[in-house]
């Protein structure tokens, strides 16, 4: 158990030698290291943090956005709803109005047609008529149909109330214009002057009086004196058969018919 | 029998003489060199990491921790001192299980040079702390009847860490071949091991020991620390 004292300072200074070797080579790489290896983690924790919240950030500005995109939504569906019934409104107008003027249409040419076939009918009646007064006259009374016509005038100017004859009077005496008779077929001298005759006995002697044909009467005779007229016309009575026969083609004439 | 390394003379020159302590230092030393500086050449401070530097971070990691504990201080400039005395005891004393090798630890001049080392860092660090005046305050307190004993306790402390680690070793190493010669199979490779265990533990003593002294030198200063430390935990 003896020291060597040589020994002793030669192991001091192995032993700082081994101090700064150690330091030198171990615990300053190594602590370096662990350093550096903290601050790269938090730098890294940091930037961990920072990109967080930048994702954050943007996540609510995308929220944002959805939440704006939404709303532009429903802007722009309620605006489509809306012309979408504008147009729907617009179209069943459109509708409405073609089918009305269909209607109309139809309406009118039924109307036409009718009017054609109760013109037609008047016509066929009236020849007919014509046809049958005549030769129901000829076969009873041995009498003509215009001769017949010409007394039936005759004697409705005998038979008129005084206030109207005072009225055809007063109509004749304000025009220039002779009293006309007109007739669809033509008269004979005899008949004229049986014509003539009773004129001027119920209106002035002297008093002119014109005779002309007109087929647009269909089948009768007229005295117009100024604005007054008086007539017998086969018109009056197809007039009155063609009303009834309107009323009958009636569509209200007809369910009533139904009814019963 | 050879009981200290110091007796074995490799090369002598006049007064100055080459024995096993100093070669065997100087193979620790090379040996503690070598690995360290192989393994920290490649040192990445990513999270990858190789196998040595993973062992060196631990090893250098755990001196810190204990020197922290002990000190209540930062370790950073206790760490060279504190952590080459372990590192060369405990590399000193690994060895042992080399056939040939002698621990120069079992020579009492490496442990008196070590004691001597510890014996003057003591009043370094207390001074580098607290100035020459307050560190020295320390031997006349609580009054200056103590600076006769307090100066005899440094040093039979200093001795009494020489005599410690050299004992130990020394006693390891002397059973051993002791037990060689008596029972050669069974009760050495124990005994080595034994020692291995030894060795380490007193590789551990005599660094704690060392921050123990160096940290009651400083203690003013980390008295100061702690209750400062404790308020801003509270």
């Amino acid at each position: 158990m003896s020291i060597d004292w040589i020994t002793v300072s030669a192991q001091i200074v192995n032993f700082l030698i081994l101090v700064w070797l150690l330091k030198r080579f171990l615990y300053q790489p190594v602590i370096r290291a662990m350093d550096h290896r903290e601050q790269r983690i938090a730098a890294q924790l940091n930037d961990a943090q920072a990109r967080e919240l930048k994702a954050d950030n943007k996540a609510q500005e995308y929220q944002a956005m959805a939440r704006e995109l939404e709303r532009t939504r429903d802007d722009i569906l309620a605006r489509a709803y809306e012309k979408a019934e504008q147009q729907k409104r617009q179209l069943l107008d459109e509708a409405r109005r073609e089918v009305t003027e269909t209607r109309e249409n139809w309406q009118r040419q039924v109307q036409q047609e009718k009017e054609e076939f109760l013109n037609n009918m008047r016509n066929q009646i009236s020849s007919t008529i014509q046809n049958i007064a005549r030769k129901a006259l000829g076969d009873l009374a041995n009498a003509k149909l215009e001769e017949q016509m010409i007394i039936s005038l005759i004697n409705r100017l005998d038979s008129l109330d005084r206030q109207s004859q005072a009225l055809l009077q007063k109509a004749s005496q304000q025009t220039s214009e002779p009293v006309r008779i007109t007739s669809t077929f033509k008269l004979d001298p005899a008949a004229r002057d049986r014509l003539t005759h009773a004129i001027h006995t119920h209106f002035a002697d002297g008093i002119a009086v014109e005779y002309d044909e007109s087929s647009e009467l269909l089948c009768g005779i007229t005295l117009t004196a100024g604005e007054g007229q008086l007539s017998w016309n086969l018109a009056d009575y197809i007039q009155r058969l063609s009303q009834d026969a309107e009323k009958a083609l009636s569509p209200a004439a007809h369910s009533e018919t139904e009814k019963e | 029998m050879t009981i200290s390394p110091d007796s074995i003379i490799f090369w002598q020159w006049g007064a100055a003489s080459l024995n096993a302590t100093i070669v065997y230092t100087w193979l620790v030393m090379a040996l503690l060199t070598l690995i360290s500086w192989l393994a920290t050449r490649r040192f990445s401070s990513g999270t990858k990491i190789s196998r040595w530097q993973n062992l060196l971070e631990v090893l250098v990691a755990g001196i810190r921790d204990q020197i922290k504990q002990v000190s209540h201080q930062q370790p950073g400039k206790y760490l060279p001192f504190v952590g080459t005395l372990f590192l060369f005891i405990a590399m000193a004393n690994l060895l042992n299980v080399v056939p040939g090798y002698m621990a120069p630890t079992g020579s009492l001049s490496t442990t008196t040079a070590l004691a001597i080392c510890v014996f003057v860092a003591v009043p370094i660090y207390g001074i580098a702390y607290e100035g020459p005046l307050n560190y020295l305050a320390h031997y006349v307190r609580p009054t200056l009847l103590m600076l006769p004993f307090n100066i005899i306790g440094e040093i039979s402390r200093t001795i009494a860490l020489a005599v410690r680690l050299y004992g130990n070793i020394m006693s390891g190493t002397v059973i051993v071949a002791i037990l060689l010669s008596l029972t050669p199979y069974f009760f050495p490779v124990v005994m080595q091991l034994l020692g291995l265990l030894t060795g380490m533990i007193q590789a551990y003593i005599f660094a704690i020991l060392a921050m123990v002294y160096i940290a009651s030198a400083t203690s003013a200063h980390a008295e100061k620390q702690v209750p400062a430390k404790t308020e801003n935990q509270n």
